[in-house]
Formats: C-alpha cells, structure tokens, sequence
C-alpha cells in the first residue's frame, strides 16, 4: 500500500460508524485495494483538510478489505473524525510499525491488559490469536475502564470467553447502583496469573499511567522485562523513522514500534 | 592518485564549466555569510578561504517547509505528489563538517521502511565541490568530534586553498568530468602544490587543536545523566535556554519536521512538511486530557537533555554516526551563549 511517496495518503471511503461508548466510535473504512497489516502495525488515518492520526486498527488483520479503527474523542483531528458520516472520505497511510511479537507468544500464556480506549488496538491481536489458538496455550484478557458505560465492545467479552483457552475479566473504577461486577484498576486484576508468570507474555495497551502501574505489577509477580510489551504513547507523525517525535532514547517508537518490549526502554528518560 | 592545479584567475572557468543549471557559491554576507547563486561575476578568494558558511545547508535537499502530497478534489482519489525536478546543482564551498553532515542525513533520509524521494531527487541532482577549511571560526570544533578540517570522502571535488591558487582532487565520475570540461585552465599538481597543500591542512588542524584545548575530551555522558534526563543538571547547563529553536534549525544534522495539512484550492488539500524543534514545548505533545501525561517531555530539561542525548548517545546506536560534526553554528545562534563544548564536558565521564 505505501506509495512510492510515502507521505501520500490514499483515499478511502467510510462505510459504516458505530457508537461504542459516549467518547469512542468505531469507523469502518473499505480502502480501494486491500490494506495488508500486521495485529498492531498502524495507519495514518487524514481526516481531509485537517490532518492525520495515528490508529491502530481494532479489526481483524485477515480482513483488510474492511479495516475498523476505534477511536476516542480527545483532540484536533478526532474532534472532526467523530463528526464524519457513512460515504464521507478519510485517507490512509502505512502500515507502519513492526506488529505484535506474534512468534514470541508460541508455547506461552497470552495476558492482553487493557485499558480504557487501549483495548482496540489489542482486539486485533485477539482475532490474530483466535486464527492460531493451538499455538498457545491459553489467553487470558483483563480490562479496565472508568465507568461500566465506558466498558468498549462489552457485547464481545461473552462470545469470547466461550472460546476454549480464553479467560475474560473486566473492572471499572467507579461503579454505579446494579455493577455487581469487579471494581478496582485493571492491575487489581493481576493479583495472580494462575501461577504461571514463567510461561506468560503480556501485551498492554492502554493510558500511559495504567501502563505504568501494569508494567511494576507484573514485574512484582514475576513476569521478566522482556516479557512485558507495551503500547508506548508517542506523537507519531512521518511513519517512517525520519521526522524524530516519536523516539524514546533511540527508538522510533513508528518504526521499532509501537508497540515495546519493557527491558528495551526500562533505562531510557522520560518513559513513563 | 591524479591531483591538479587551477590558478585563482582561472577558478571561474572550472567553476563555470559543466552544464549546471544553477550554481551556489559562499557569499560574505553579515559576516562569514550564506550561500548565494552565482553566474560567474563575483570573486571567490574571499570567501573560499573564510570560516564555513553561517547556514547550513540541508535545506538544498531539505526544505524548511514544502509540499509533500496533495488529496481531495472532486474526483475522491489521491495523486501522487510529483517531486518536481530539481534543477542539476553545483554547490561550492562545503566544508568537511557539512559533507560529513550530508553523510548523516543520507543515513536518514535513505533508509528502511520508506525513502524520502523528495530529499532523494535534491541529492541526485546534486554536484559538489568542497573546499578545505583555512581559518576555522572559534566556535568550529571538528577535531573534538572525529573530524578534520578537510575531506577525505562526499565531494565530487575537493579544493585545498594555498596561496594564489588550489588544490584539486576528484572524489567521483562527476568531480573527474567537471575538472575534464575545464580544459587547459587545470594543470597536474605540482610536487610543491601538494606539499603545500599538506602545510595548509596541518596549519588548520593546529589553529584547531589550540582553540579547543580547554575542551579536549572524552564527550561520552556519564550513565547517570545519560540515563536521567531528569536530572538537574540539565536544569542548570540550560539555565540560558529561551528555547528559540535556532540551534536546532541551524543544526545541518537536525531533521525533525511535522506533517500538516491544510486546504489547496477549495476542492483539494495539500500536506507540508515543515522544520521542527525538539527543544518547542508542544514538539511531542499528543491528543488528549492533561492527566493522561500527553507529553512526554514537558519538563524543559528532558527536552534540552534529548537534544544532547540524541546527538552523543543515540545517534550512534541508530545510525552509526555522531549526531553533531562539530560545526560549532549552533553555538554561534545561540542567543543564551551556551556552548555545546562546555555543556558536554560537563556531562561526560
């Protein structure tokens, strides 16, 4: 899909939005030729005349036909997003990024954290996941957010915990009469991983402050650095390891990332 | 390997030989100058033998602000931005430092996962004849940075300034067929020319041995404040700062540029990428609520920290390169004074 000028985006139609939550929509985009990515490489999506964002889309990577970005209402470019209609045009660039470390999650047990907006990125890698489950040996996802009307696609958390090997938890900070479900922040979710920190990899995405608390969490329990991967927030603006915002020490979070292995940043300033 | 000789009067016409559209010369301006076109008229003794030029010169390859793409429209589709042609270039004067920094940018520019075709097209339309340096500024400190006051590699032709006339060396096709279309007005070196081309660059690298003495060091920064752009330190060595961005846009190996995009004609949309500043407070600043922490280096130290730690630190873990040539431009706009020779001595181990 990259064009030989790479800061060039291609025009896509939008076909359908949906309401998620009050703050996020999800906007189905149908690019004119297929959009091959990786679970957790991402596009720049233009909203015309206003600019890009970076998103990782929350669809499946075997449907690039059909890509779904999951968007909160929090700036500039997605203050105008949230007002775009079905037939309306968006651009798109990349993919960008590496990926998820599909191969390193071979033989071990998978704990997505999530929150808040950060589960979209992650529902990617659950559907890439659910293709290859005998590779696995089980996933577990934990997910947080403020409010229960703020719980993102909590119509999904049924049909896949109902999946063999898959385990869903979720929390909300601040509970309403009737939640008689879990409360608490997400790392109140992690009080144990079955015992099994030494065969666990763990994926997290989500506000950086939660992915602070996740990261001290897991590593109290026992979980390694280099199994800890986190989807650093970074301004990522080229895409392409040449513009310079995006770094943390020497990496490009657009280019090596964004998505991090923890021992690879755990030195480097200004992280957290 | 082959050197020539070209007397001063006959410059111009090895200069003006070729079939370039546009050439560049060093002028005097305000000082030790920029970088003006030129059509044969005006003397270069002056200016090949004074201090490099105050502007770098990445903005040949580099522009402050340009059109990269345009969208939109009525017909819904996006064309590719043509890189227009760019004129074929001579562009005379370049130090050892900015060939060095050329190096640099090439590295960046030109590299996985995507070309820059608009820094691409400037390159290859580019000639270039460097010229060793004979009087070094006393902000230069190419010595305390790996460099010499000379090339060795980069120019097309490398000129050694001695007295009356310069030395000639080739380092490309390019350089050998430029010197050819000279014609009679170059001569083969004489014994004599090289050693006194070998007296020129010894002289320079002495003035600049001596300038720097004071700062002669191992710049490797400590792992503490390499590790803690935090610290206070940083606090105090950019108690001047007025975070005014020049020494980042003087700088000829900064690169960081932002995408923006804004209406062409009513129907369509352009995007410019435009020169940016690590040291400006919203450079890295993201979408969202303050509590989220959206900018990573809001504090002013991390951000005059990432400056240094970039260049020093990792530049060469992502390029293989020093991050700074030792220009020493960025000393000379700063208008707080600060020095980046005193800043990294106090940094280092």
């Amino acid at each position: 899909m990259m064009s030989s000028n790479p800061y060039q985006p291609t025009l896509a139609r939008l076909c359908e939005v949906i309401e998620e939550t009050p703050t996020i929509k999800t906007f189905v985009v149908e690019p004119p030729e297929p959009f091959s990515f990786k679970a957790g490489q991402f596009a720049q999506l233009t909203v015309p005349g206003v600019g890009e964002a970076p998103f990782t889309p929350s669809s499946d990577p075997d449907e690039p036909d059909r890509l779904e970005f999951t968007v909160i209402r929090t700036g500039r470019v997605t203050d105008v997003l949230h007002t775009l209609k079905p037939g309306d045009a968006v651009g798109l660039r990349g993919p960008f990024g590496t990926g998820y470390p599909i191969d390193e999650m071979q033989d071990r047990h998978v704990l997505i954290v999530g929150g808040g907006c950060g589960l979209a990125p992650l529902r990617s890698l659950i559907y890439a996941l659910f293709h290859q489950m005998d590779r696995i040996r089980s996933m577990s996802i934990r997910y947080g957010a403020r409010e229960s009307r703020e719980l993102l696609y909590h119509r999904l958390y049924e049909p896949w915990a109902d999946k063999p090997k898959v385990e869903v938890a979720c929390t909300i900070d601040r509970p309403e009469p009737g939640w008689s479900g879990h409360v608490g922040v997400v790392t109140t979710l992690l009080e144990n991983l079955n015992g099994q920190a030494a065969e666990t990899i763990a994926i997290s995405c989500g506000p950086e402050i939660m992915l602070k608390f996740v990261t001290a969490t897991l590593l109290e329990r026992g979980l390694p650095a280099d199994r800890i991967i986190l989807s650093m927030n970074r301004r990522m603006n080229c895409g392409i390891g040449k513009c310079g915002r995006c770094n943390i020490g020497p990496y490009y979070l657009c280019r090596e990332g964004p998505d991090i292995h923890y021992d690879k940043i755990k030195d480097l300033p200004n992280v957290f | 390997m082959a050197m020539w000789t070209v007397r001063e009067q006959n410059l111009a016409a090895l200069l003006t030989a070729g079939t370039f559209s546009e050439r560049y010369v060093p002028v005097p301006v305000n000082g030790s100058g920029g970088f003006a076109r030129w059509t044969g008229g005006t003397e270069l003794a002056r200016p090949l033998r004074a201090p490099r030029s105050e502007d770098a010169l990445k903005a040949f390859c580099f522009s402050p602000t340009q059109v990269v793409a345009r969208y939109g429209g009525e017909t819904k589709t996006a064309e590719s931005e043509p890189v227009a042609p760019t004129p074929l270039r001579l562009v005379v004067g370049l130090r050892a430092c900015d060939l060095a920094a050329v190096r640099y940018l090439d590295r960046v520019f030109t590299s996985p996962p995507g070309n820059d075709p608009f820094y691409e097209a400037g390159r290859a339309s580019q000639t270039i004849v460097s010229v060793d340096c004979v009087r070094p500024h006393e902000t230069c400190f190419c010595n305390l940075v790996g460099g010499q006051p000379w090339a060795t590699e980069g120019f097309d032709v490398n000129l050694t300034p001695i007295e009356g006339a310069y030395v000639i060396e080739a380092g490309s096709q390019a350089g050998r067929a430029l010197i050819e279309a000279a014609g009679d007005c170059v001569v083969e070196a004489t014994p004599e020319d090289l050693a006194r081309r070998d007296q020129v660059r010894h002289q320079a690298e002495e003035a600049l041995a001596s300038a720097n003495g004071a700062f002669a060091a191992d710049w490797k920064p400590r792992d503490g404040v390499a590790h803690d752009a935090d610290s206070a330190a940083w606090d105090r060595l950019g108690a001047d700062c007025v975070e005014c961005g020049a020494c980042t846009q003087i700088c000829p190996t900064c690169h960081c540029f932002f995408l923006c995009d804004r209406a062409a004609d009513g129907r369509s949309f352009e995007r410019l990428r435009g020169w940016d500043s690590c040291l400006w407070s919203g450079y890295s600043r993201m979408a969202g609520m303050d509590r989220m922490k959206p900018n990573p280096r809001a504090q002013f130290r991390s951000r005059f920290a990432n400056r240094f730690l970039h260049k020093f630190v990792w530049s060469p873990q992502q390029w293989d390169l020093l991050g700074c040539v030792g220009c020493g431009r960025c000393v000379e706009a700063c208008p707080g004074a600060i020095d980046l020779r005193k800043v990294m001595c106090e940094v280092q181990v």
